[in-house]
């Protein structure tokens, strides 16, 4: 068959498209919530704890995951325009950069998921020696190295990314790190229902079993939404690297900017599973608002 | 990366009619895919993998839920039982009354800031054995003699006490205002920690 005849038949999986209005309000919304998450906890003293810092690393790294949707849309808006041109020079090292972006995003997204069930892990397990452990200092650390690291990665990625031997590394952490984080919830939920059977056991309680069915709800949301927001881009990045002529791969391929909005979706999400369940995050955003007013 | 700029170069030759996407890389070989002789559904990795995902997710919820209702294997009852009887004592000795319920709710984080001052006072207790107690905080070291000074127990005890302080485990039933505030998150207990650590010595030397 003439590889180069165009066989629009109407069988074909057409790219699925998503209206640039909807892209632009969720990627919006998106970077907007994270920086006022920034926002809050730079500005209150309170809120200077590792616990925090680890929730602002994940906020960095939504904002750029939808930062960078945005810019993609943005240069192919100035492509239509005619304002830069499709095969230069300039536009590919641009490319490259929003692609070591966009991989910056999601394996810092990965590593702040992780480093903020750790330590919770740390505070539910070694609680006294808890400020002995996780230091403003140590939190520092860690995260200067997670995200060098990730900065890292994410060049290198991009640069060879046609490389086989970097795609399957990529796709093995994601679900091992979510094998990893999942064990953790899982200990510390756990304990907690020990806990609360230690609670039902004494007299005149009543805790009811519904307790334990929150705790679980609350895990699979957790979990669930990372993976629900994630899971498809990867499963894009496999087929695009290993079967991109088979016509089911083709055909999953052509929801990518369903994906790629799922995955905006994700960076407005996540600050509500994570930040906004937090007292004192909540209160320092009233205050926040009503100040501006 | 290959992905985008495989999906970028398709999107460019369907750009012709739609004239949204515009970039394509010359370098890139990727032809157009014939769709004839499909046997299963054209979209059928979407609907498998979705469907997938959903049915992984709702077993992790199952899974989670089982663990909810069977007990916990390793649990000794004559443990439990000393350990009930232990945080007994110590809230009687605080003169209040065994009010469980509302002792783990986030409103009454007083009630286990007390217990959480005698779990650093046994922490203190233990780290500074030789260092002399000042008079009246010899009263509540009385309390201390009863606890078995075996370091294992101990952190058992303290690990035990120290899980009354994470408010937000257990939610009970009478408060519904912690019902959206729940499992694993809001006020870390550090910050608890800190404030008691100031605050203890206040109570316990005053």
């Amino acid at each position: 068959k003439n590889i180069s005849d165009f066989s629009l038949n109407v069988t074909d999986c057409t790219q699925v498209v998503v209206p640039e209005e909807v892209f632009f309000t969720v990627a919006a919304a998106g970077i907007l919530e994270n920086l006022l998450i920034l926002i809050a906890v730079v500005r209150n003293k309170n809120l200077h704890l590792p616990m925090y810092f680890f929730i602002c690393s994940l906020a960095i790294s939504d904002m750029l995951g939808s930062l960078y949707k945005t810019l993609e849309n943005i240069f192919i808006i100035l492509c239509k325009m005619g304002y830069l041109t499709r095969h230069g020079d300039f536009e590919k090292k641009l490319d490259d950069a929003m692609d070591s972006m966009f991989i910056l995003s999601l394996l810092g997204s990965i590593f702040s998921l992780l480093a903020i069930a750790a330590d919770r892990y740390i505070t539910i397990f070694y609680a006294l020696r808890y400020h002995n452990i996780m230091t403003l200092r140590r939190a520092s650390v860690i995260l200067a190295i997670i995200w060098a690291f990730c900065a890292g990665s994410s060049i290198a990625i991009a640069l060879f990314s046609y490389e086989a031997a970097t795609v399957i590394p990529f796709t093995i952490l994601f679900p091992l790190m979510m094998f990893f984080i999942l064990c953790l919830y899982v200990h510390m939920f756990l304990l907690a229902r020990s806990h609360a059977k230690k609670i039902a056991s004494l007299p005149s309680s009543s805790v009811h079993h519904r307790t334990n069915m929150k705790g679980a709800i609350t895990l699979t949301i957790f979990l669930g939404v990372f993976l629900c927001c994630w899971a498809p881009f990867v499963l894009h990045i496999l087929l695009a690297r290993f079967c991109p002529h088979n016509p089911y791969c083709a055909c999953y391929m052509s929801i990518f900017h369903v994906n790629g909005t799922l995955i905006m979706c994700n960076a407005i999400i996540n600050p509500m599973i994570f930040a906004f369940r937090s007292p004192e995050l909540r209160s320092t955003f009233k205050k926040m608002l009503y100040c501006s007013r | 990366m290959s992905a985008l700029r495989l999906i970028s170069n398709r999107t460019s030759q369907q750009a012709l009619s739609n004239s949204d996407y515009t970039w394509d890389y010359e370098y890139y070989e990727y032809g157009p895919v014939s769709f004839e002789g499909l046997k299963a559904h054209k979209y059928s990795i979407v609907i498998g993998f979705w469907v997938g995902l959903a049915v992984f997710v709702i077993f992790m919820f199952f899974v989670l839920t089982l663990l909810t209702k069977t007990g916990a294997p390793h649990q000794d009852n004559a443990e439990l039982s000393e350990k009930r009887f232990r945080m007994n004592s110590f809230v009687a000795d605080f003169g209040r009354p065994l009010e469980s319920e509302r002792i783990f709710s986030h409103q009454m984080a007083e009630e286990s800031q007390s217990l959480f001052h005698f779990c650093i006072n046994e922490v203190d207790h233990m780290n500074k054995e030789k260092e002399s107690q000042k008079g009246p905080s010899l009263e509540s070291n009385t309390h201390f003699q009863e606890v078995p000074k075996s370091s294992g127990m101990f952190e058992e005890d303290l690990q035990c006490l120290t899980k009354f302080n994470i408010p937000n485990f257990v939610n009970t039933e009478q408060n519904s205002s912690l019902g959206e505030d729940d499992l694993l998150i809001s006020e870390p207990p550090i910050i608890l920690e800190n404030k008691l650590v100031m605050q203890s010595s206040h109570r316990i030397l005053d």
